[in-house]
């Protein structure tokens, strides 16, 4: 099958690495985070970008990585959970989800958090209302029902960070 | 998403994302609106169709249009493209009486988007023919336009019914009223031509929108029944739709 | 004469024992997980495929029709793909072809004919996902179309389309108690009523799945996103013919179960099984959203019509009722189900004189299983209105009404079930009633729809309900728990109690922690597998806490006599006197004279004293008399109760619920957080059910919305303004420190709630769910409230 389609490579930078990929011309941007460089954070719930367990940040817009073709991507920089926190610092937004108790099978967080992540760091909205949380968090589903705790942990998050950023 | 289902398989995909920069844009030259066809409907928030209530109807569209993320891939050319009745701009296109300015190899031409939705996922261009601007005619200042999409959830991609209207009003004469719903015989969106004459002239005001609906809209329209909803339900809320986006249209344009 | 277990006498011990101040118990606590969780890590199903640098994809051929015979199946076209490494059909499964939690009457695989949209037939394996996709394509198939059941009412009828050779009608339960015909003669208010209730898919957001690796000394390992590994075990066993020692099952964490994963991953994972075995090599089965859709269970739909009959001072005399409950192509859990939706038939009220009778049909609608609240939902609904309309026609407030009736210390239940503690009605009703102001809101709502002159209406409606915990009549109910305490002072702790977001493992470890005396950071929680550790029972039912809990808090008692013997020896004590609070240990008569964990856990271990322990629990013997439904269902009832404000616009029939109060009693809180959780996010499913949720079919059987954007699941714009609720601890003996379960309860008492609202709202009867718009509409035309 991969014969018969040319490989295309792809340079693109991810979380603040370059990266160069081989991809068919379809393979989905998903398939490539997920498989060919290991990101485990992003997930795939339907691909068709109802559930937004898949949503990365390219290029300061929230998307859906299950939508997009890895060749779209080419000379954009790309944003995934992985890239925002890690366990010796976590992000503040990480450190408001946990501490709102907010995962339950945890399935939809990394698309949540990331939601948040463009509401407050890349939009810059950090004193969003309700409404604006919802907003932009409109395209995570979750099943488990912990929208309750996200707005919560939104507003933790944005209190956070005002006092980091002395606003 | 035809490609995820395997529907096409493209051995050669031509990707035009790269062209973004040059293709989406808002902007006002004279006396028209231009909106380029890469334009993300998230790009329209930083746009000036935001900031006055004649454009309401673009706020509308984007508000009720899939949620945060697709929003910010979904491009308004893409969503005339694909020529369905939840393509939630033709609505409006169609009450701004828009042009669609199509490019080949061979060169360019302009057409009116009435005449290039032809049916249901039928456009009437040549398939090496791509679709580069939409434009419109500036909206007055004693006009206003309005978008509404009814569904059983708040976040909606289809939708039950959708409509969208441009009003014109003058000492609360209705001067001029287009109104498009998401179907209203054929399978793609639609003026409600008979409907608009009926309101056309009249005075703007609760007995005249009820006899509009009451007695012209349920005869010019026709519609079906579903998995998601019966025809009688839809026409139902034609009806309602119909009197709720006509009175946002008119808060929009104040005193007039 | 009865001999109690030396595990009850345990668990009662510890419960009656009620300290001024738990360590952990009750306490406010991060998940064990939560900062993987928050960081993304590789934890589920899909994450273990990057681990193995070959696996073979499986993509499974489905019917397009939703009844037809298999005529031929044509491999060869997908066969000559380049990639495709073969083909598993039914002919390949060495075992039973057929399979099922209760009968055996799905197959692994369909081979004479399909029953549903979207089964299964057979199994493609290629080297690469698309390639085994692209091959799926290029099967070919005959069918002859056979005439499709849809209709559960007509499923009764012998001359409907048989499903299945033995009929259409599975199996029926009754209640029988008292005198029906006596009972309504004494009624002054008679209330009959038919109610409908429709598929609900479970729509988490991840799908099923399963790697299968066959390995070197003739076993298989699964990896398996299942709530039961047990289950799994054994029915690869039947399907495969390998015995259960010669199988592993090892379960991730998984992205939501809600009973959707709960016998659907035994098929799922014998066709695996039989691939990988078949190929000699790893192989991965996942489903994408479409066919997770199409081929895990649903909510049972279904019909039920009842009759009340009270006296005029609003006590009940008499219930009847009739429930048909529709299984869909499979029995799946439908038999149980349909048990538990009898024994609950009649709400948790005194009822004198009860007559229920229900039967279970099949469909060709996609097969329903066990579904959160597993049969309890459905009859909350219709029970509820029923209640509602009844202290309607007697002049009385629902609540006033509901209170003269509930169950209380001292009554029998209608199975002549003895309730002799934990029943915390009164308290819910009374709690709710003051959190809502429902007297004041009833009236203030009553006069703004009286005076509006606009298109909303306001209402505000309540339900209770009742859930039995764990499974009651339906199997041997038991679990287990393996506690190690190692070496170096941590500790292992293992359950196959699975996490898929609920409370459980969670609360063990609480436990755990709480009897031994050692800080939650201390304790490791591992991954579930058969090999590892013993049967826990399955996750479902709401047992996860009450039976794993119990066998956890029977191994920690275990292991902390042993270690308060030898604490006390080291420290001159007796050993009730030893106080641990790792890492410190000192008698209670003398603080200043301490050792530490550590250095008793070595003691340990060159005494000889084994710092190991499988601990059990076996829950006492349901009875049940098929006759006359009399008897002990349960060992006990968790009690439920909301009070749901809504707004509905008259002109579109949609609702919003504007705010909701729970009131739960739960026994005992353990894992505070856990529970917390369970109340919100049952509330937003519950609500989903309510107003917007439904499977919908066209008349050939194929399904309509097997997606998340036309299957309407609650997003974080429809959440309600507020929701308040309390917890209330009516103690249960022979749970954990007296927990009872929580996880299906938490979505049963706010659909008939809101239900209950809009009737109030409309003065219409809403007699089916889910209530969209549409059907709100028919509502109002039919009581002449349009104004359009």
């Amino acid at each position: 099958m991969s014969e018969e389609y040319p490989l295309i490579p792809v340079k693109f930078v991810v979380n603040g690495k370059e990266v160069e990929v081989k991809v068919k011309p379809y393979e989905r941007l998903v398939d490539t985070l997920r498989y060919r460089l290991g990101l485990s954070s992003i997930k795939e719930g339907c691909g068709r970008g109802e559930c937004g367990s898949c949503v990365v940040i390219v290029d300061d817009k929230l998307v859906p990585s299950c939508l997009m073709l890895t060749v779209q991507v080419r000379g954009k920089k790309i944003l995934t959970l992985e890239g925002i926190g890690s366990e010796d610092k976590l992000h503040p937004i990480q450190k408001a989800f946990i501490e709102t108790h907010a995962p339950q099978c945890g399935f939809c967080i990394p698309g949540v958090i990331m939601a948040a992540y463009w509401l407050l760091e890349v939009k810059k909205n950090l004193n969003p209302s309700i409404d604006d949380i919802k907003e932009a968090l409109s395209g995570n589903i979750c099943r488990c029902g912990s929208y309750f705790r996200f707005i919560k942990a939104v507003q933790l998050a944005a209190e956070e960070l005002r006092k980091m950023k002395k606003i | 998403m035809q490609i995820r289902e395997g529907k096409i398989k493209p051995k050669w995909l031509v990707d035009l994302s790269g062209f973004h920069n040059e293709l989406s844009y808002v902007k006002r030259e004279g006396n028209e609106i231009k909106i380029g066809a890469l334009t993300t409907v998230g790009e329209l928030e930083e746009t000036f169709l935001f900031k006055e209530r004649k454009y309401g109807g673009f706020v509308d569209v984007f508000k009720k249009f899939a949620n945060a993320h697709v929003r910010n891939l979904a491009t308004i050319g893409g969503n005339v493209a694909v020529a369905v009745s939840a393509s939630d701009f033709i609505l409006l296109f169609k009450v701004l009486d828009a042009k669609v300015r199509l490019e080949s190899v061979r060169g360019t031409r302009w057409i009116n988007i009435h005449d290039l939705i032809v049916e249901k996922r039928t456009l009437a261009k040549q398939p090496d023919e791509v679709i580069i601007e939409i434009s419109f005619s500036d909206i007055p200042s004693n006009a206003a336009t309005a978008f509404m999409k009814f569904d059983y959830r708040e976040v909606t991609v289809t939708g039950i019914v959708t409509v969208a209207s441009y009003l014109k009003l003058k000492n609360g004469i209705i001067e001029d009223i287009r109104v498009a719903f998401d179907r209203v015989s054929r399978r793609i969106p639609d003026r409600v031509l008979k409907t608009e004459e009926f309101l056309k002239g009249k005075e703007f005001n609760e007995e005249v929108i009820k006899a509009a609906y009451n007695n012209v809209l349920v005869k010019e329209m026709k519609r079906k029944t579903d998995f998601r909803a019966s025809g009688e339900y839809r026409l139902h809320l034609s009806k309602v739709l119909l009197k709720r986006v006509l009175f946002l249209c008119k808060n929009r344009l104040g005193e007039v | 004469m009865s001999r109690v277990a030396e595990y009850v006498q345990i668990v009662e011990e510890v419960f009656h024992k009620k300290p001024k101040e738990y360590l952990v118990i009750g306490k406010t606590v991060k998940k064990y997980n939560s900062l993987e969780l928050a960081l993304g890590k590789p934890v589920y199903l899909a994450d273990y495929i990057n681990r193995f640098k070959e696996l073979l994809w499986l993509k499974t051929v489905r019917s397009p029709y939703a009844h037809a015979k298999i005529k031929r199946i044509d491999f060869s076209e997908a066969l000559k793909l380049k990639g495709v490494v073969g083909v598993v059909t039914a002919d390949d499964v060495p075992g039973s072809k057929n399979i099922g939690y209760v009968l055996p009457d799905q197959p692994v695989l369909a081979y004479d004919k399909v029953r549903y949209h979207g089964e299964g037939i057979a199994i493609i394996a290629a080297v690469e996902k698309e390639i085994a996709e692209e091959a799926v394509s290029l099967v070919k198939v005959e069918y002859e179309p056979l005439p499709v059941l849809l209709d559960p009412l007509k499923a009764l009828k012998p001359d409907a389309p048989k499903i299945h050779d033995k009929g259409n009608i599975l199996t029926r339960f009754k209640i029988r108690r008292g005198n029906i015909e006596e009972g309504f003669s004494k009624a002054d208010a008679v209330v009959e009523g038919e109610y409908r209730v429709n598929q609900q898919e479970h729509a988490y957001i991840e799908t099923e799945g399963v790697i299968a690796i066959p390995e070197p000394d003739g076993t298989i390992t699964l990896i398996i996103n299942t709530q039961c590994p047990f289950d799994v075990r054994r029915d690869v066993s039947r399907a495969t013919g390998l015995s259960f020692n010669k199988i592993r099952v090892i379960v991730p964490m998984i992205g939501g179960g809600f009973g959707g994963k709960e016998d659907v991953l035994n098929i799922i994972g014998a066709r695996a099984a039989i691939a990988a075995m078949k190929f000699r090599k790893p192989v991965v089965l996942i489903h994408d959203r479409e066919e997770c859709v199409l081929d895990h269970s649903k909510r049972h739909a279904g019909i039920m019509r009842y009759k009340h009959g009270a006296t005029k001072d609003g006590k009940l005399v008499a219930v009847q009722g009739e429930i048909i409950l529709d299984t869909g192509a499979y029995a799946s859990l439908g038999p149980f189900v349909l048990w538990r939706a009898t024994v609950h038939s009649v709400g948790p009220y005194v009822v004198p004189n009860a007559k229920i009778d229900s039967v279970l049909v099949y469909t060709n609608k996609l097969y329903a299983g066990a579904f959160r609240g597993f049969g309890c939902p459905q009859v909350a609904f219709a029970v509820e209105r029923q209640m509602d309309k009844l202290a309607e026609k007697l002049g009385m407030d629902p609540l006033e009404f509901r209170l003269k009736n509930i169950l209380r210390e001292g009554d029998q239940t209608v199975h002549g079930q003895l309730l002799d503690h934990s029943v915390g009605l009164e308290d819910i009703l009374e709690r709710l009633g003051k959190a809502s102001n429902w007297k004041q809101k009833r009236a203030e709502y009553e006069k703004f729809n009286r005076e509006t002159k606009g298109v909303i209406r306001k209402g505000i409606g309540l339900a209770i309900w009742w859930h039995g915990n764990s499974i009651g009549a339906e199997g041997a109910d038991y679990s287990s728990a393996v506690i190690i305490i190692n070496r170096d002072g941590t500790i292992t702790y293992r359950t196959n109690i699975t996490d898929f977001g609920n409370a459980s493992p969670q609360g063990h470890i609480m436990i755990v922690s709480e009897i031994l005396g050692v800080p939650l950071e201390y304790i490791h929680i591992e991954r579930p597998d058969t090999s590892a550790a013993p049967d826990a029972g399955p996750t479902v039912a709401s047992r996860g806490q009450v039976m794993g809990g119990n066998a956890a808090l029977v191994a920690a008692y275990k292991l902390r006599q042993r270690l308060n013997q030898v604490a006390a020896d080291m420290l001159e004590c007796s050993p009730d006197e030893v106080v641990i609070k790792a890492p410190d240990v000192y008698c209670k008569s003398d603080p200043s004279k301490r050792i530490s964990w550590r250095d008793l856990v070595e003691e340990c271990f060159w005494r000889g004293v084994p710092l190991q322990e499988i601990g059990y629990y076996r829950a006492p013997r349901a009875i049940w008399d098929d006759e006359t439904g009399q008897g002990q269902p349960y060992f006990t009832y968790t009690y439920v109760g909301a009070i749901a404000e809504v707004e509905v616009d008259i002109e579109t029939g949609k609702v919003r619920v504007t705010k909701l109060y729970g009131a739960f009693d739960i026994g005992k809180v353990i894992n505070r957080v856990g529970l917390e959780l369970h109340a919100e996010g049952g509330a937003i499913m519950s609500m989903g059910y309510a107003l917007t949720e439904e499977v919908k079919y066209d008349e050939n059987g194929l399904v309509m919305n097997p997606n998340l954007y036309a299957y309407y699941v609650p997003t974080i714009l429809d959440v309600p303004d507020s929701i308040e609720y309390e917890f209330i601890e009516a103690g249960f003996k022979r749970g954990p420190f007296g927990a009872k379960g929580f996880g299906e309860p938490s979505v049963e008492p706010w659909h008939p709630a809101i239900a209950n609202a809009i009737a109030y709202a409309l003065k219409v009867d809403v007699n089916e769910i889910p209530a969209t718009p549409e059907r709100i509409y028919r509502l109002l035309k039919k009581a002449g409230l349009l104004k359009i």
